[in-house]
């Protein structure tokens, strides 16, 4: 299974409509998840064994280094600390009111100053969670500066002026400029926990709790401490540290092959009280192993990997019922604006990436290479933010497969078309009917693909693609390459930098990245983003996508996301879901939440 | 055998550290970006620049080896990149593992493939040995992980006798708690290993029971069951000493397929994976190890010919 809680600034929650009614959002129900509740009569206790796959944690402390990428890592620290901002409830891309620290939010000040008012809620030791919690976290964050795993330029903690704590429950955020408050709460206050600075202001494990944190050096002491204790795997679960929590639950046991146990946090003052006795995180190397122990019985929820849909009406026979994991996240191939030998100059034409996109049979890859279990692609923001997706998408996107489109597209701009050969440019020029600049005459549609190796959905599907552009002469050259060595020989390409040496690229396909709570766009498309890979440019993405971040104006992101989907800063390709398999007497597994792999086990229960 | 002993020690040295160098410079003309590749494709340029500070790579690649000889010779593997802990540590908790699962299958498997062996040599095509070859061919053609996934199939999702996963404990006494858990890996290296080690066993025992030495011996009214214990049996067994010689490197190795399927945390795993992520320090790490069990092992294999047959002499220089 996937790690789908990253490690950067992802996720949080609210809706467009809260926050654009009153800039102001507060908890919402007190009775549970105030989405789709789970149905039946919950039964106390009972182990539920979860499977991971290929990895985990090494890092119990919420504040990892920049040099730690293990994105296990959150699955083992929010169920202990949540952040401040709960992203998803139950199935929807929204805040969680109930699991969220905050029950109100308030943004004034031409929205630069945040009040936050805390929940009345309590330490698993018993000490009230206040406003100097925040203080203490804000100060650890600043001190780690750009050496935190979090950080991200220009963002929390950098666009802070100030912070204050006027009183145990309440605290003012002073900024350096104005917000989206939508933007700023969905993506980056929901990647803000609080910790106990009642436990953990200290800078040794013999020294006393203080307020060490309030100076710079004392900050970083403490950090220092804390990661160091953070990492040592033996004593996760004996460490008197990692026992003050405030989520709702409580690190039991933790093994050195990875395999760790959750108990219940008896203490916790949110609504959603977990029923289950044990939540075991049970660790496999390989996705074989993983579906062995889940056909066998084994383990209460656990992976169906791609290649083995077929097999899930054997695991319905044996008691399991099936749960689709949707992720919230964008897929596609980045084109390289700046490909030697010309390439650059063709993917820079809109129209031909166009043609390219109008070539990709989406709804086909979505019902036959993913068994109908993916988002369609069909622009930049997936369809489970059914609050946020425009008709434009909902209707299909502005390029559904339409390869005599794809063809018309191409002779219009001066192209001879050999469907099935290679298409070359007739007309070079800048006017109207020609090429466009930069391309010569007898330039060629001709591209490489590079794409990660290791799953064969991804390799049937890249066929597919290199089969449709075909229909257009549009020649696809496949390369496949595990994903560490695709990563680390594709660089990022830009005006200001594009070196030879890793620049030689054409066209990459990653997978997918995954979203916020509120998929701006910011980092993918925007200039400097740091998803751009291929130095997509455009004024007018940069200035709808400030507006997302920047402007409090709730039409601006349709605007945005109808731009992004019209221009193609990437070709967009559909996003497979992941499907689990639960066995059947446990409930609350579904709807799952997209941005919680472990889907929030606090409200499952097993009925009789 | 003292100076032919320091003498192999010596050239092992030296194997050990052309290895080291030969690996460090291989892996690190591998293209691209370490840093971005571990980081991914968000890093932001002062994380990478971090990154290279933190595990040194912003030195220039002698200062580097430098480094890690340093290292290597004070104990310290250095830190894996990706799990972000000491690589002695991973080490310490596979190595035990893959050399338990290893080497009880490698000697059980040898216990009934060696007398196997001798076995179907003197039986030689008969019904019994044209029985064993089949179902050692069987065996031998038939890849480890169709077998593997054949045993889990029937044992642990058809009739629920055996459980699918080995032992998750990282302690051999742990493992040894579980002995059903352990069943099925046993299984599937001990029957895998028994089709190779009995062909050559046969093999080499019906070139043995052509020597002219046995004549000497029969004539001698030496018993047949002493005569094939005694000489076939020990004479029979010097190929399968190189064999198992040669197989001590595999430790690093581990059983990966094994690994793969019964959910076992071991070495192969480890260095496949480091592999696929860049995670240099566990792939010099493993490398460096796996050098030295090689030679670890072609030595033991030398000695034990000198054991098995007293023409071997050993000698200093």
């Amino acid at each position: 299974m996937r790690v789908i809680r990253t490690g950067a600034a992802v996720a949080a929650a609210l809706t467009l409509a809260v926050t654009a009614a009153a800039c102001t959002s507060s908890s919402g129900s007190s009775n549970g998840s105030s989405g789709t509740q789970a149905t039946g009569t919950p039964e106390s206790g009972g182990t539920v064994t979860m499977q991971w796959i290929g990895g985990y944690p090494n890092f119990i402390f919420p504040l990892m280094p920049a040099t730690n990428t293990d994105g296990y890592n959150e699955n083992l620290q929010e169920p202990m600390w949540p952040m401040l901002v709960y992203s998803g409830d139950r199935g929807q891309s929204i805040v969680n009111p109930d699991e969220s620290l905050y029950s109100a939010m308030s943004w004034t000040n031409n929205d630069q100053t945040i009040t936050i008012t805390l929940k009345p809620w309590k330490w698993s030791d018993g000490t009230p969670i206040t406003s100097r919690d925040f203080l203490f976290t804000y100060n650890l964050i600043e001190s780690m500066g750009q050496n935190w795993s979090g950080y991200l330029p220009g963002l929390f903690p950098g666009d802070v002026k100030s912070v204050q704590a006027p009183s145990a429950s309440t605290i003012v955020i002073n900024l350096t400029r104005s917000y989206n408050p939508v933007f700023y709460t969905d993506n980056v206050l929901s990647a803000i926990p609080l910790l106990p600075q009642h436990a953990w202001d200290k800078e040794s494990a013999a020294g006393p709790v203080g307020d060490y944190d309030e100076t710079a050096a004392g900050a970083k002491a403490v950090v220092n401490f804390l990661q160091k204790e953070g990492s040592d795997i033996a004593t996760f679960t004996t460490n008197p540290l990692w026992q003050v929590v405030d989520g709702p639950w409580k690190l039991a046991q933790f093994t050195s092959s990875g395999t760790y146990a959750f108990a219940p946090n008896k203490n916790y003052s949110g609504p959603d009280k977990p029923h289950i006795a044990e939540m075991i995180d049970a660790q496999y190397t390989t996705a074989d192993s993983a579906f062995n122990a889940l056909r066998a019985g084994d383990v209460t929820i656990g992976t169906v990997p791609d290649d083995d849909y077929n097999q899930i009406p054997y695991l319905k026979s044996a008691g399991y019922s099936i749960q689709v994991l949707q992720v919230a996240a964008v897929a596609g191939i980045y084109p390289n604006w700046y490909a030697p030998d010309g390439v650059g100059a063709l993917l820079q034409q809109l129209y031909v990436r166009q043609a390219m996109e109008d070539l990709i049979n989406r709804p086909q890859i979505v019902q036959q290479i993913y068994h109908g279990y993916a988002d369609p692609g069909n622009g930049p923001v997936s369809m489970n933010y059914t609050t946020l997706t425009t008709p434009l998408e909902k209707a299909g996107g502005p390029y559904p497969y339409n390869p005599g489109k794809a063809v018309a597209v191409l002779k219009a701009n001066g192209w001879q078309v050999n469907p099935g050969g290679v298409s070359t440019c007739v007309k070079p020029g800048t006017g109207s009917g020609e090429c466009g600049a930069g391309i010569a005459a007898g330039a060629k549609l001709a591209f490489t693909l590079e794409y990660s190796a290791g799953d064969p959905d991804v390799d049937e599907m890249e066929a597919a693609i290199q089969t449709w552009e075909e229909q257009a002469g549009i020649k696809l050259t496949l390369k496949s390459e595990p994903f560490n060595t695709l990563v680390g020989t594709v660089g990022v390409c830009n005006a200001q930098s594009h070196p030879a040496s890793s620049c030689g690229w054409q066209l990459v396909d990653f997978g997918y990245e995954p979203y916020g709570l509120y998929p701006a766009g910011s980092g993918d498309f925007n200039t400097d983003g740091l998803d751009n890979q291929g130095g997509y440019s455009n004024p007018e993405m940069d200035s709808l996508i400030n507006q997302t971040e920047y402007s409090g104006n709730p039409a601006a992101f349709a605007t945005y996301e109808n731009f992004a989907a019209d221009q193609l800063p990437q070709l967009y390709l559909p996003d497979p879901d992941y499907i689990n398999a639960y066995k059947s007497d446990l409930v609350g597994v579904q709807p799952s939440n997209p941005f919680s792999a472990d889907n929030d086990p606090e409200v499952w229960y097993f009925t009789k | 055998m003292t100076a032919y002993l320091i003498r192999r020690i010596g050239q092992a040295v030296g194997v050990v550290i052309g290895v080291m160098i030969l690996t460090f410079i291989l892996i690190h003309m591998e293209p691209g970006s370490v840093a971005r590749s571990i980081l991914g494709i968000r890093a932001t340029a002062s994380r990478v620049a971090i990154f290279n500070a933190t595990y040194g790579l912003d030195q220039p690649l002698y200062k580097q080896f430098w480094n890690y000889t340093d290292q290597v010779f004070h104990g310290n593997l250095g830190t894996s990149y990706y799990q972000q802990q000491p690589v002695s540590t991973l080490f310490a908790q596979r190595l035990p593992r893959d050399i338990f699962l290893l080497g009880t299958s490698t000697v059980i498997a040898l216990v009934i493939s060696v007398p196997m062996g001798v076995y179907q040599a003197v039986r030689r095509n008969g019904i019994a040995d044209n029985l064993l070859t089949s179902t050692t061919f069987t065996l031998y053609t038939m890849p480890t992980f169709f077998f593997a996934m054949l045993l889990v199939s029937l044992f642990a999702v058809q009739l629920h006798w055996l459980p699918p996963e080995a032992p998750q404990t990282t302690s051999v006494a742990g493992m040894l708690a579980d002995p059903k858990a352990l069943l099925l890996p046993e299984l599937t290296l001990v029957l895998t290993q028994i089709a190779g080690f009995s062909r050559y066993m046969r093999s080499s025992a019906i070139d043995t029971l052509a020597q002219e030495y046995l004549k000497v011996c029969r004539a001698k009214g030496l018993g047949e069951r002493l005569v094939l214990w005694r000489h076939v049996l020990r004479n029979s067994f010097l190929p399968i000493v190189t064999i198992v010689g040669l197989s001590v490197p595999g430790l690093v190795g581990g059983a990966i397929i094994v690994e793969d399927i019964f959910n076992y945390q071991g070495m192969g795993l480890l260095f496949y994976q480091a592999a696929l992520q860049h995670d240099f320090p566990i792939l010099l790490g493993a490398t460096l190890l796996g050098g030295v069990l090689t030679v670890i092992g072609n030595l033991a294999a030398d000695i034990a010919y000198g054991i098995l047959d007293p023409r071997v002499r050993y000698v200093g220089k």
